[in-house]
């Protein structure tokens, strides 16, 4: 109830920092993570019990006059997730951010309460004024967050396009809350509920939402910020932007599509569909061949939505075709990868912070070995690592199972055959991506943390300070849990479509699902179990047998083996690259630097680009036209006051004329 | 609770009476290698005197390596194992822990720790079997996604259990047999076989599986054989059950497979690596058919 207003207080203490003394900056910061730790943690609470114990009441209800304050269940699904975030990534910077120390780490604090705030605002704010004005406080104080390093000059032009793109979100945003209000009583969503929009401007209210929330969330071809915006901003940031942020962007449209717009509309779902499949795909393709560490991880947040979004196409899909029974696996699937991808990537962005802390690099190619020098780190980022190649026991294939299974029921229903063209399109490209998330994630993890050094600069790593471990181990934590028990999140989640038919899907044996016909089963509890009998006869197998090991270095065929010849990052990622070259559209530059001899040690560079199709085939020409079409405007653009009188007299003129002569 | 227990334990039974065979099958495929090939051959059996021999010899490890190069062998094993215990078979009861999506996770678990071991040794080899393995898994990865799909749409479900051919009905069409030869090719992929990759060379322009495991020796070698030759006989369990319309006992149906899989290893080359696309893109294709005529 009044938990979530004061913890909207307790955000608003923790901004007092930006105005707290210098001399105490340390101080300063570790209030603002206290208070954001506190009123997170009350969020949290606040959501989990109202999902848990249903009342049939609202968790938030208030008013101002027309101001409104409202959550139901499918805010609380989101709060809890910001909640959760909120806690363990504001642990984690209590060690984290402490690198920001005369950096404005004031700021950076206040910021981080503001930024928290807003979000909650957003979930909880019930009508469109109110949605407007949290979401764009949220643009900006993110905005001011990614900028924080506005030394940097990438840093600063990473920040300014992802003020550019999210504007453009908000006005597309801001024309399909006028279209839904205009036809409606009022602003509040109670009213918008009712709207009697019809017709091509619901198509119309429809494109605009879709098109401002899939530009917030990072769906191909709007995604071009994020690879951006994750990499320049700092590491804790990173983590709630991409965990938290971008299923914010999922409630929106959520929202739109449950309240305002309805899904009766067939295509409607098809769009968010088809768009979420592309993204997938082409988002951990890009990811496999980036070489940042953390530009790697905002390409496969470009994945993870796109898994989520054709999760919730699905479902959009399923509801137009009157499956309203069925439909519920779908959404029930799209918000438990949403809650899973905000633990796995807001821990996978704790531990690229850890390694930019440790290293001084983002860059893998540097790194290797590190699992010696950084244990736990090491273990984390396995289990973070495992839950976004969605492999069992974690997490990811909770979210995973029920996506397929909810596309399998679609293949099932579906009677026409450009409907099963479109399910067989969904397969191939949920395959491509679960195969190659896999690949990217042992790349990514084999370069960094396994083999040798590659450079010097991992002799100076070491492990992280305890809070930034004891964050990054309790987001392990519960990947590990969600994933070996998931129907306690299962059945929370599900019960939240109870609107649309009540189905049971979280059982103490696992998650069974069995719709219309259908039946599947996936009981991770009891798979666990096994393995760790297993594994424990296994290991005693080995030690009780005797195990002889020897060392030795690896047989080089007579040399001694240099780190260098371990295969690279983007070696590895080569077979792919060739692959699908036509999309990636590499370009190579082989240089011979021929300093000492003609054939002997000669020295080579190899320089490597992929462009972003989309920003070569779609940014560049908008921006271009744009040039153009302002160079027309700059020859009547002149500058001098006069030339301006003049268009004005000759404006009086044209009216007079206008007037005499009607 | 009952049932669940009986049913958990026929298909640890199963699990453990493919492990037994694993071997004689990967015998069976070389012996019939052989003999096309006008070679006497090693005995069929020669596979469980190697993986003795290897489990009886001393591992070396580099120096480079962490603890994920000795969890490797261990996670492979322990995934073919529990793949076989989850394949519709022989033993197989009502209750399953999971289903084909969960049997095709499985599988991949086994080979994200395989491929993260190949990059723990430091070496050039094993980051080459990697890279090629992800290369060879992404595409294979649709193709067993849309083979899932086919006998899920015909039998409404995605347990293994209930998408094994039901004789009972119209089993030998068109859908059937070309999901069927569409799943032979992904499976000679899958397992590292002719024309994908060649298990017997150490070539390094050719090794795949093999240079994944080239850094390996002693225990941990048996286990990834072991694991290997069961990951074969798996998939040759899978085929008959749930791909092969022709209504033969399962066993008959796996020896038969096992002599085909000598055939067409002796009568191919292996491929250019990026060849590859092309030949799982064929898969692809006439599992799109078999869907549509379904």
């Amino acid at each position: 109830m009044d938990f979530m207003l004061i913890s909207l207080l307790i955000y608003l203490v923790g901004t007092v920092t930006i105005v707290w003394p210098k001399r105490t900056e340390l101080a300063a910061h570790y209030f603002g993570m206290i208070c954001s730790v506190v009123a997170s943690g009350l969020v949290a609470y606040s959501a989990l019990m109202y999902l848990l114990f249903p009342s049939g009441s609202w968790l938030v209800d208030t008013y101002w006059g027309s101001y409104s304050l409202q959550a139901d269940a499918w805010s609380s699904a989101f709060l809890l997730l910001t909640g959760v975030a909120g806690v363990i990534i504001s642990i984690y910077a209590m060690d984290y951010a402490r690198g920001y120390l005369g950096h404005r780490i004031r700021l950076l604090s206040g910021l981080w309460n503001l930024f928290l705030l807003s979000i909650v605002a957003v979930l909880i704010s019930g009508d469109a004024f109110t949605f407007i004005v949290s979401w764009e406080i949220m643009a900006l104080v993110s905005f001011l967050l990614v900028n924080h390093e506005a030394g940097k000059k990438k840093t600063v032009s990473a920040a300014y396009q992802y003020m550019v793109m999210t504007h453009i979100g908000t006005a597309a945003i801001m024309v399909a809350f006028y279209l839904i209000g205009s036809h409606s009583l009022s602003f509040s969503f109670g009213d918008m509920a009712n709207n009697n929009l019809n017709g091509f401007m619901k198509d119309v209210a429809f494109l605009c939402a879709f098109l401002g929330f899939a530009l917030k969330s990072g769906l191909m071809p709007l995604h071009i910020w994020l690879p951006n915006a994750h990499p320049a901003a700092p590491s804790h940031v990173s983590a709630l932007m991409s965990g938290v942020m971008l299923k914010v962007a999922l409630y929106g449209f959520g929202r739109f599509a449950f309240q305002f717009i309805g899904m009766d509309v067939f295509w409607h779902g098809l769009i968010v569909m088809v768009i979420g499949l592309i993204s997938a795909f082409l988002g951990v393709l890009y990811a496999t061949m980036e070489v940042d560490m953390k530009r790697i991880l905002a390409y496969s947040s470009v994945e993870n939505m796109g898994i989520i979004f054709s999760a919730f196409g699905c479902g959009m899909v399923l509801y137009a075709m009157q499956l309203h029974s069925i439909c519920v696996i779908a959404f029930t699937a799209a918000l438990v990868h949403a809650v899973s991808h905000s633990l796995m990537k807001g821990l996978l962005f704790m531990s690229a912070g850890s390694v930019m802390h440790a290293t001084g690099s983002k860059n893998i190619e540097l790194m290797g070995g590190l699992i010696k020098k950084m244990p736990y780190t090491a273990l984390f980022t396995l289990i973070g690592s495992m839950s976004l190649s969605s492999l069992p026991f974690t997490s990811g294939l909770v979210g995973e199972w029920l996506t397929l299974q909810s596309f399998i029921t679609l293949a099932q229903q579906a009677g026409n055959p450009e409907l099963r063209l479109l399910v067989i399109f969904a397969f191939v490209m949920l395959g491509l991506t679960g195969a190659t998330a896999l690949g990217c994630f042992v790349r990514m993890y084999g370069t960094a943390f396994l083999g040798r050094a590659r450079s010097n600069i991992v002799d100076k790593a070491h492990e992280m300070p305890v809070f930034m471990l004891v964050g990054m181990g309790l987001e392990a934590v519960l990947i590990v849990a969600i994933g070996v028990m998931p129907d306690i999140l299962v059945n929370i989640m599900q019960q939240i479509f109870s609107g649309f038919a009540v189905v049971s899907m979280g059982t103490p044996l696992g998650i069974i699902w069995g719709g219309s016909g259908h039946y599947a089963i996936y009981s991770p509890g009891i798979i666990f179990a096994v393995f760790v009998l297993m594994g424990l006869f296994m290991v005693a197998a080995l030690y009780r047998s005797g195990t002889f090991v020897r060392k030795d270095v690896t047989w080089n065929c007579g040399t001694v083996p240099t780190s260098r010849q371990q295969y690279s990052a983007t070696g590895f990622s080569k077979p792919l690259r060739r692959a699908f070259e036509d999309i990636l559209t590499p370009k190579r530059r082989l240089t011979y630097l021929r300093k000492e001899h003609a054939y002997f040690g000669r020295k080579l560079r190899y320089d490597l680009e992929i462009p972003d199709l989309f920003n070569d085939k779609l940014y560049k020409p908008i921006q271009q036209l744009m040039i153009n079409y302002s160079s027309a405007f700059h020859r009547v653009q002149e500058g001098s006051v006069s030339i301006y009188i003049g268009y004005t007299m000759i404006a009086m003129i044209v009216v007079l004329i206008w007037g005499v002569l009607l | 609770m009952e049932t669940l227990m009986t049913s958990l334990g026929l298909n640890l039974v199963q699990g453990l009476l493919l492990l037994v065979f694993a071997p004689l099958v990967a015998g069976i495929i070389n012996k019939t290698k052989a003999f096309l090939q006008k070679r006497k051959g090693a005995s069929i059996f020669q596979e469980y005197f190697d993986i003795c021999k290897w489990w009886k010899k001393a591992t070396v490890l580099t120096p480079y390596t962490s603890v994920i190069f000795v969890l490797a062998p261990v996670v492979y094993f322990m995934t073919s194992l529990f793949a076989a215990t989850m394949v519709p078979g022989f033993l197989t009861g009502q209750f399953s822990v999971g289903d084909a999506f969960v049997f095709v996770y499985i599988l991949a678990l086994g080979r994200f720790f395989m491929t993260l071991s190949s990059m723990d040794a430091a070496t050039s080899f094993g980051g080459m079997g990697g890279s090629r393995e992800v290369y060879i898994s992404v595409l294979v990865e649709p193709a067993i996604m849309l083979a899932i799909l086919i006998n899920s749409i015909r039998y409404h479900s995605t347990t293994l259990s209930s998408m094994v051919i039901d004789y009972d009905g119209a089993y030998f069409t068109i859908s059937a047999v070309l999901a069927c030869i569409a799943f032979f090719l992904v499976m000679l992929a899958e397992n590292s076989r002719l024309p994908v990759d060649n298990p017997d060379t150490h070539l390094e322009l050719t090794m795949i599986h093999e240079g994944m495991t080239l850094e390996y020796s002693g225990k941990l070698l048996s286990l990834i054989h072991l694991g290997s030759f069961l990951k074969i006989i798996v998939f040759l369990t899978m085929f008959g059950a749930l791909y092969v319309p022709i209504n033969i006992p399962l066993a008959v149906k796996i020896l038969l497979g096992a002599i085909i899989i000598g055939i067409v290893e002796t009568l191919n080359n292996k491929m250019r690596l990026f060849k590859v696309r092309v030949y799982l893109g064929a898969a692809l294709v006439l599992l799109l058919l078999a869907i549509i005529a379904e």
